[in-house]
């Protein structure tokens, strides 16, 4: 099964709606996956929100009043004059000299070259077996710009957009372990602690290298498996 | 007087247990789903066309209601049992060899013997040892968290292979002429043991935390993360 195909998949998954054969597909595939198993936590996290009671919905303090407003707003709309469409002028009529326009195309033809030169020397630079250790100094030219100007977010903000993420879930799933923990057995309770003790000093030693070399792809990658750990640690104490 | 006092506790012990045993005839592709939440589970596979379930249930009993539905065998004692203080549960099954095996528990030992299936998970959310022995199968995946991983068996072309502990020792016994391609983590310790496969087409990098590289043609793909402990290769 594809990504597409489960992620198509995974909310009738958690529905228990799909037929046996779908259903163990999309599960041995959120074994292998990662970012799969990462949207369906995300799903299940949203479902699990929804089953809380949340407040009913709050009437507005006058809803004739601005239900009035609303229509009065559609109906200015309505009744305005269309304006009047302006005719194009083409690009001599706005005012461009010939040189002018040579120059723009020539500059347009260097910076299209100079693009794709950079480009065809950045797409051999990451090998294949970088994959797992993306940094700020594994990022081709192209990234660094568009990251530059704000197209695409760098490793590091969404590292830590992705932190956030995760820690947000470790805070819901440890609320729900500190309701359910008072009963469990005393067994039970020392092997949770041992190994949440176990995950927190691995989490400790990875952002620790972290904070020497906020470059370092593989601590950062670690950090992140490490997170889910504790993520699913806490998820499968809770179910208790 | 000791012998006297021996048997008064095994009587005891013999008294806490009950028995659950219960065979379910089995199609070929038939796929075996248990979670539990403490306690062993060995599985077995054999060649007859049926699963058998065997179970020693310890005091307080928990609540078990295998469920056979389309080709599958569920089990799930963590949700029968949910809020209620259970014993361990101890299980011995035995599949048909093509079975797909699928086994978690929150704390305990698992084991998978001769098991050919379209995939083996075992997963131990705490604490356990995790076995996998004479394994045949295109995707397996064993996590734990405190304990071993031993693995012995085939790497088949296209297969997906993925080892994840957090402590203790992942050894992978698989065959000399096995094809993969292999990311092989074990960032606090660098204690990664290519054995037989060492080679030019393997390279340490991150000073020694990781092995990434290909062994024959590299026809599956092997994930090993060992976070706290070591990662040793053998030749099957």
């Amino acid at each position: 099964m594809t990504c597409d195909g489960c992620q198509e998949n995974i909310s009738l998954f958690l529905d228990n709606e799909l037929d046996e054969k779908t259903s163990l597909a999309v599960q041995t595939h959120l074994s292998f996956c990662a970012d799969c198993a990462r949207v369906c936590e995300d799903f299940a996290l949203i479902l699990d929100s929804c089953k809380v009671d949340l407040p009913a919905e709050l009437p507005p303090p006058n809803a004739e009043a601005l239900w009035c407003r609303i229509n009065n707003i559609i109906e200015s709309e309505v009744n305005s004059q269309p304006v009047p469409e302006e005719k194009p002028r083409g690009w001599f009529g706005r005012g461009f000299t010939l040189s002018q326009l040579a120059s723009a195309a020539v500059a347009i033809a260097l910076i299209s070259s100079l693009l794709t030169i950079v480009g065809v020397r950045n797409y051999f630079e990451p090998t294949g077996e970088d994959f797992s250790l993306r940094s700020d100094a594994t990022q081709t030219t192209f990234e660094k710009v568009f990251s530059k100007i704000g197209l695409i977010e760098t490793p590091q903000a969404s590292r830590l957009k992705r932190l956030k993420e995760q820690q947000a879930a470790i805070e819901y799933w440890n609320k729900r372990v500190q309701v359910r923990r008072a009963q469990w057995d005393g067994k039970m309770r020392d092997a949770f602690d041992r190994n949440l003790n176990e995950i927190d000093e691995a989490v400790t030693g990875y952002t620790i290298m972290l904070e020497k070399n906020p470059q370092d792809g593989l601590s950062s990658e670690m950090l992140d498996s490490a997170l889910d750990e504790k993520m699913n640690l806490l998820r499968a104490f809770s179910e208790l | 007087m000791n012998v006297v006092l021996f048997f008064g506790v095994a009587a005891d012990q013999t008294a806490a247990q009950k028995r659950f045993s219960r065979t379910y005839p089995a199609t070929k592709n038939v796929r075996l789903q248990l979670v539990n939440r403490s306690g062993t589970i060995i599985v077995e596979g054999w060649d007859r066309p049926e699963i058998n379930i065997s179970a020693y249930l310890e005091a307080p009993s928990a609540t078990l209601a295998p469920q056979s539905l389309s080709g599958a065998i569920v089990m799930d004692l963590v949700r029968e049992n949910q809020g209620r203080n259970i014993g361990n549960v101890n299980f011995t099954i035995r599949v048909p060899r093509s079975c797909v095996v699928d086994i978690e528990t929150r704390i305990g030992n698992l084991s998978v013997t001769n098991v050919s299936g379209g995939l083996v998970r075992a997963v131990v959310t705490t604490e356990g040892d995790i076995t996998l022995t004479n394994i045949i199968s295109a995707a397996v995946d064993a996590q734990n968290g405190i304990g071993d991983i031993f693995f012995d068996g085939a790497m088949l072309g296209g297969g997906q292979y993925r080892f994840t502990s957090m402590r203790g020792n992942i050894n992978l016994r698989i065959p000399l002429e096995s094809s993969f391609r292999l990311v092989a983590t074990a960032p606090s310790t660098r204690n990664i043991d290519l054995g037989p496969f060492r080679g030019s087409n393997m390279r340490f990098v991150s000073d020694g935390q990781r092995v990434a590289g290909k062994a024959g043609e590299g026809a599956s793909t092997l994930t090993v993360t060992n976070h706290r402990g070591s990662i040793a290769f053998l030749s099957r």
